[in-house]
């Protein structure tokens, strides 16, 4: 796994610790929304600017679908950086 | 500003009317300058002109020297970009600018204010001005929320506000405003009027304002909240012992409550005033009860019908008591500043501040070019802002939007952590202010956090709004 996708996972952790939402237990697998970490409008609106001060973009800014998963957020971050 | 000049060099000519970093001037200096300006000005048929200038004893000479010969000056900030010049300039058909700078270009002349002092001045300017003619000023907005706009003013409505001014020849009044600014404007009138000296360092930042509070002798100062917080900040900072003040006057922005416990608090002998005005409208009201917003006895009623503010759908909306004479470029009579005009008469304008009626008190919400639009939900950062400045940890806060794919825009927070942002422990500030917002509406919870070492302001104010 990349640097950036190593970055990209702190700031998941950070951000999940931050607003008190399964901090631990979630892995690549777990989705975003619904049953998974269950995020809102306002809460991936947040994630999306912690991302977008680390990288300079995010995967929910950059166009085409939303992420689904936390692999997906990360997976943005392997192809950013190949 | 030339009948105020002239009043207090007949009662106290040799008394200090103005102290910069270049030096002082008497009352009776500046005003024979001022003749000596005006001639300048009539000889060489200069009818209106553009002032860069940083020092505020060259800035009275050319306004009340202006107002002699009834010329137009329109200052701007002294260290403005010479290509934002250029355009403003152009637009505003300046034919002379005059400025000690030699990077200014564009289709006009440059003038070196030294050069605008005629070595006598005219005997007919010698004998007063005359009341009749007008004193035209144009007065720039800060374009805090937009682009800056040029106000036309007349000096003799200006002096209207300060007709009850007495003379207080021993205060000394820190000038923190740009005098390009309306507020720089009215402090200078009030020092005129009230004969008093004009402390004017240059650079006027907080630092600047708070060497001259402690080497200066000054005694009154008029600025901005943010002005304010920032100068309260470095005190601390240097853990410096500030001097009493006798007056302190807030403008510009709304003033929260804590700030004004914290001014009450270091400055006990001072007496504190909220002063609600604007380039267009003038100056309307002021507040003393040290208590932030209006009191809504204040507001206009059947039986308070003198009062020139009213709420009208959660926005403050005055009648303009010493207002423009118009925007550059418009007729005269044409106030499009006001916005429109929702009344029966005609005369009550909209401010475009929000505000919200909270028991007795009107409380500011912020500008309507400030309101966030989070996902459909009208966010006031002022609110916001107040809650997290509150906090002990923190030394100034600054609430904006930021633009969101996913929402349209979150509220954002810039934070200046007292000691500074290497000091602070910033993981406790996050959590000291998640629950200091946690009972506001979850849209205006600040949903970036950034901590930074300083602030930018505008015109001593601070930017809110929407982030580019």
């Amino acid at each position: 796994m990349g640097t950036d996708q190593e970055k990209a996972r702190t700031v998941i952790g950070d951000f999940l610790q931050r607003i008190d939402k399964g901090a631990d237990g979630w892995n690549d697998e777990t989705a975003l929304w619904g049953e998974g970490i269950g995020l809102d409008s306002l809460e991936a609106a947040e994630l999306s600017a912690m991302l977008e001060d680390e990288f300079g973009s995010d995967p929910f800014s950059a166009g085409g679908d939303l992420p689904e998963k936390v692999g997906d957020v990360l997976a943005f971050y392997a192809i950013v950086s190949t | 500003m030339i009948l105020l000049l002239e009043a207090a060099a007949a009662s106290s000519p040799d008394r200090e009317a103005v102290v910069t970093s270049q030096g002082s001037s008497t009352y009776g200096e500046l005003l024979e300058d001022a003749r000596r300006v005006a001639t300048a000005l009539r000889r060489r048929g200069i009818t209106s002109f553009a002032v860069v200038e940083p020092d505020a004893a060259w800035v009275l000479r050319l306004l009340a020297g202006a107002a002699l010969a009834g010329a137009e000056p329109c200052q701007y900030q002294p260290d403005t970009d010479a290509t934002e010049f250029a355009d403003h300039a152009s637009m505003l058909d300046h034919k002379f600018v005059v400025t000690r700078r030699d990077d200014l270009t564009g289709s006009f002349e440059l003038i070196r204010p030294e050069s605008l002092v005629a070595e006598e001045a005219d005997d007919a300017l010698r004998a007063g001005a005359n009341t009749e003619q007008p004193q035209p000023l144009m007065i720039r907005t800060t374009g805090t929320t937009g682009l800056p706009k040029a106000a036309r003013h007349d000096w003799r409505i200006l002096g209207k506000t300060v007709a009850n001014v007495r003379p207080m020849p021993e205060q000394r009044w820190l000038l923190a405003y740009g005098p390009q600014q309306f507020a720089g404007v009215q402090v200078l009138l009030h020092v005129a009027a009230s004969q008093a000296t004009l402390v004017a360092p240059f650079p006027r930042q907080p630092k600047d304002g708070l060497d001259a509070l402690l080497t200066k002798g000054v005694t009154c100062v008029s600025a901005t909240p943010t002005f304010w917080r920032f100068l309260l900040a470095e005190a601390k900072s240097r853990k410096a012992t500030l001097p009493p003040l006798e007056q302190i006057t807030l403008g510009g922005e709304s003033s929260p409550g804590d700030l004004l416990e914290e001014i009450q608090t270091t400055f006990p002998t001072a007496k504190v005033s909220q002063v609600y005005a604007s380039t267009e409208f003038g100056s309307i009201t002021s507040v003393r009860d040290g208590k932030p917003g209006l009191a809504v006895d204040s507001l206009w009623s059947e039986s308070n019908p003198t009062s020139n503010v009213r709420v009208t759908d959660g926005e403050l909306c005055v009648r303009a008591g010493a207002g423009m004479l118009g925007y550059a470029g418009e007729s005269p009579t044409v106030s499009s500043a006001a916005g429109p005009d929702d009344t029966e008469n005609g005369e009550w304008r909209r401010t475009g501040d929000l505000v919200e009626i909270v028991g007795d008190r009107v409380m500011f919400r912020g500008r309507q070019s400030e309101v966030i639009n989070v996902g459909g939900v009208k966010v006031h950062p002022l609110p916001v802002e107040d809650r997290i400045t509150s906090l002990d940890s923190v030394a100034l806060a600054r609430v904006f939007g930021r633009p969101s794919k996913l929402t349209g825009a979150i509220v954002a927070a810039e934070i200046v952590p007292v000691g500074g942002v290497e000091r602070a422990d910033v993981e406790s500030i996050r959590t000291q202010i998640k629950e200091a917002v946690a009972d506001l509406p979850r849209a205006w919870q600040p949903r970036s956090v950034t901590f930074v070492d300083a602030i930018e302001t505008k015109g001593g104010k601070t930017i809110r709004g929407m982030e580019d």
